[in-house]
């Protein structure tokens, strides 16, 4: 099923792309209801929207017909928290979303892998965090800018999603009484995300019990701006094979920094050996 | 004509364009991200350039030609890398500052979907001003290492 809600998920912004004719920043769409191409609960769909409506990085939405899919187009810009998360010393990336359905179907590929909680690590304006929770799993939100980590509160207002405003490389993980953990790392392996998942992956190497049991999500690139790992994996494979790290599987889902490319980000999932 | 003629010609053009681009550098007060670019494109150029044929020139076969090879290295050295390298540094880092000031200035409220979109431009080159500050600041680093 997420194989082919991933392609239907691509396919959705591949059309999206060659009709979109606005000038901001940033733009996604979520369907507005239940289809054949996208399985998606009603009550889930509405939370997905709320979270859109209510989140201030959105200045307009409007409804179109993308291929056969009714769907709501949101127009967002979020330069001001980029100028914000700029200015923190140990910011590894600068804030740029993935889309709200990206997060959903990666949550949701999360939870069809059995872990029970997601913490997702620079998380922006907590959207993976909140999907978890829309998915009926804990989780939690680790974020450095506090601009970010306000919005994220108030975002907590539909659902909390436990947002933290903490530096993830030397945030205390066992406050969290962590079970089945996922974290899902912001950050292309290129742009800093090395150096963030081996502080984090070091932690959790501290706490035995919870090694076995934990996965871990990579956000990767295809993009022949950054050189490639000699181990692939998008730019992730020297990391996961230091770590004693096996890869899983890769979705590619689309994101704000894709909007443009024709490859979507892969989402490289992996667990301990 | 031989090929040392062919590239004597070659790096004459070059280094008359860089001439050109110094000399655009000094008169003008503030040069644009493009004009900056452009600068230290053909700064790169000229010297890789001069790198290579000073190993490959003759002495005393080719004295004019390495004359020219000369006087531009110093042009380089005393023009570019002593005095209009150091203000368009400057220059890079007090737009930065100022264009981040009048930016985080601005009230965030009300406003509508023009305004975002205009505003949205400013930060487009605010971004195109700091990528051009780092790689302003690679080159530098290049000299230091000389």
């Amino acid at each position: 099923m997420i194989e082919k809600l991933t392609q239907n998920l691509v396919n959705l912004k591949k059309e999206f792309v060659s009709v979109y004719d606005g000038n901001s920043q940033i733009q996604e769409v979520i369907p507005v209801s239940k289809s054949e191409l996208f399985p998606i609960e009603r009550q889930d769909l509405e939370l997905l929207h709320q979270f859109a409506t209510k989140n201030p990085i959105y200045y307009n939405s409007y409804e179109k017909i993308i291929g056969d899919i009714h769907c709501i187009v949101y127009e967002g810009d979020i330069n001001k928290y980029w100028l914000n998360s700029i200015q923190h010393g140990s910011s590894h990336a600068p804030f740029s979303p993935t889309w709200i359905m990206s997060a959903y179907v990666g949550a949701l590929f999360a939870k069809e892998l059995g872990y029970a909680e997601v913490i997702d690590i620079g998380s922006g304006d907590g959207r993976i965090a909140f999907c978890a929770k829309v998915l009926d799993m804990e989780s939690y939100s680790i974020e450095l800018d506090d601009m970010l980590v306000d919005l994220q509160k108030l975002l907590c207002t539909i659902l909390d999603f436990n947002p933290y405003c903490s530096d993830a490389g030397i945030f205390d993980y066992s406050l969290l009484n962590l079970k089945q953990p996922i974290f899902f790392i912001g950050g292309l392996a290129q742009m800093g995300g090395i150096s963030l998942a081996s502080d984090i992956l070091k932690k959790i190497d501290t706490m035995y019990d919870l090694w076995n049991n934990s996965g871990w999500v990579f956000a990767g690139t295809l993009s022949q701006k950054y050189a490639p790992d000699p181990k692939n994996e998008a730019g992730w494979g020297t990391l996961i094979e230091k770590n004693n790290l096996k890869s899983i599987q890769s979705i590619s889902l689309p994101t704000a920094w894709t909007f443009h490319e024709p490859d979507d980000t892969p989402y490289v999932f992996a667990q301990s050996i | 004509m031989d090929a040392i003629d062919d590239i004597s010609k070659m790096f004459h053009i070059e280094s008359e364009k860089l001439e050109n681009l110094i000399n655009t550098a000094i008169t003008k007060p503030e040069l644009s991200v493009h004009e900056i670019v452009e600068t230290y494109y053909q700064i790169m150029n000229v010297s890789s350039m001069i790198a290579m044929l000073k190993q490959q020139i003759d002495e005393n076969e080719h004295k004019t030609f390495l004359d020219k090879i000369q006087e531009t290295e110093k042009i380089i050295s005393t023009k570019f890398d002593s005095a209009i390298h150091p203000q368009i540094m400057e220059q890079l880092a007090n737009s930065i500052q100022d264009t981040t000031g009048n930016l985080q200035s601005i009230n965030s409220e009300q406003k509508s979907k023009e305004d975002i979109e205009n505003e949205a431009k400013l930060y487009e080159k605010l971004r195109a001003k700091m990528s051009t500050k780092e790689f302003v600041e690679q080159y530098d680093k290049g000299l230091s290492h000389d």
